[in-house]
């Protein structure tokens, strides 16, 4: 189970050098952090208009990473529209029992990179089109 | 000399350093008035008498109308004496501080108070020296530990606006214009928050992308993946539930948009509707109700199947490529 480590194989300890390792990629994405809030000091995200439960505003939608659910709805029945996609994190989910074939092939890989490439531009597509409607 | 001796001599010098130094800092140092201040006669201006305490010595004993030197040239003997003294012993004192047994290092004298009491080294060893191969440095496999990172800034930045932020409808709004403009830092904590939201969906995404390419879902680790989709599962509501918390008119109709969504499930919809909503509009129940999922349902839930994936991850090693 755990991996196999063969005599090729160049290692480092976890501690010091794998943690430090990982803390320089964290710490440069802190620093990236600290310069957006820099940032944010003079330019803050501010808020739009307050709530009103009694008017509707013409262009409601969700956040960003719900669009392509929400651009998906304006074309197809509201039922599947919503059910859709929780059967299919549901079925995301158990991905490891549907797809149970060990070998490692290369080409199992690449038909995976590209459902996922896919996938993905989908998404994107869709997201970009629900925010620009 | 013994430890003691070494002790009290050195506390009695540094204590008569200071004596002495205080005194002739005083002694050398205080003041005369300024500028001629006698009279054609010799005499201090009427009404304006040196003060004794702010008069130098030096000024009357050598410059003034005192004739004697035997009293300052005794005072000088006896304290320039027993100064030269104090600096023979501090010297001293110096070098046999100096030639003292070295202490171990402070850091390796609390590691040992602590193994003497829990043997912490001893339980950590395993976990600390495990060997990390070099193909584990890739950037895609960093990933996960990025979301991670971010999860934790999320946990910073989220306490700390919660200890201005008022979660009624009433005070939401203005509670947030007072973090942007009367907290210090309010703003740069709120745009990181913000931005840092983003940032760990999208390594979440990416993340699930590199597992699921490199087959790494695949038994034996079908329940490190199931605690992952949980994981993104949890970062979206994340999502959802911090976005109606600002009440502005994006987050009020957002979150309508969101829940009838919802809602057009069949058979549980409607109860899916009335329990997100506490009701069958956002009121402040629906705020208090996403508040309490943002700030303590989902950090749980989210901790517990981190913990999971995390020991799993540990247990189980990352996959090895092709």
């Amino acid at each position: 189970m755990a991996e196999e480590k063969n005599q090729e194989t160049k290692t480092v300890p976890f501690y010091p050098d794998h943690i430090t390792y990982e803390a320089k990629v964290a710490l440069g994405f802190g620093v990236l952090l600290v310069a957006l809030g820099v940032w944010g000091l003079f330019n803050p995200l501010g808020l739009g208009p307050p709530a009103d439960p009694m008017d509707t505003p013409a262009h409601a939608k969700p956040e960003w990473y719900f669009l392509f659910l929400y651009q998906l709805l304006k074309f197809i029945p509201e039922t599947i529209g919503a059910t859709a996609p929780v059967l299919g994190l549901i079925a995301l989910a158990f991905l490891p029992f549907l797809d149970r074939k060990q070998q490692k092939t290369t080409r199992a890989m690449l038909i995976r990179g590209g459902i996922t490439l896919l996938v993905t531009l989908l998404l994107v597509a869709l997201s970009v089109w629900g925010e620009v409607s | 000399m013994n430890h003691t001796f070494r002790t009290i001599l050195l506390t009695v010098l540094l204590i008569s350093i200071g004596l002495f130094s205080a005194a002739s800092v005083h002694a050398l140092t205080a003041q005369p008035p300024a500028g001629g201040n006698l009279s054609s006669q010799g005499e201090p201006p009427a009404g304006m008498t040196p003060e004794p305490q702010k008069d130098t010595c030096i000024h009357c004993h050598v410059s003034g109308s005192f004739s004697n030197i035997w009293v300052p040239t005794l005072r000088w003997l006896t304290f320039g004496s027993a100064g030269l003294l104090l600096l023979f012993g501090v010297t001293r004192s110096a070098s046999v501080w100096r030639q003292r047994e070295a202490w171990t290092p402070l850091p390796q004298r609390v590691k040992a108070w602590i193994d003497e009491r829990y043997q912490l080294s001893e339980f950590l060893e395993p976990i600390l020296s495990k060997p990390v191969p070099e193909w584990q440095q890739r950037w895609w496999y960093c990933l996960g530990g990025l979301t991670f990172f971010f999860f934790v800034v999320q946990a910073v930045t989220g306490t700390m606006l919660a200890f201005y932020y008022k979660p009624t409808p009433q005070e939401a709004y203005a509670s947030i214009q007072f973090i942007e403009n009367e907290v210090l830092f309010g703003s740069a904590v709120r745009i990181i928050h913000h931005w840092s939201a983003n940032a760990m969906i999208i390594m979440a995404f990416a993340h699930m992308a590199r597992v699921f390419i490199m087959g790494a879902y695949k038994p034996p680790r079908e329940l490190n993946w199931i605690a992952g989709v949980i994981l993104l599962t949890a970062t979206l509501a994340f999502g959802f539930t911090g976005y109606l918390l600002p009440w502005d008119q994006r987050a009020y109709w957002a979150t309508t948009v969101g829940t009838d969504i919802a809602g057009a499930i069949p058979v549980i919809g409607e109860l899916s509707l009335i329990f997100l909503r506490g009701g069958w509009n956002i009121t402040a129940v629906t705020l208090s109700r996403f508040y309490a999922l943002h700030i303590m349902i989902l950090p749980l839930v989210t901790v517990l199947a981190m913990l999971m994936h995390f020991l799993m991850v540990r247990r189980q090693g990352i996959m090895k490529p092709l």
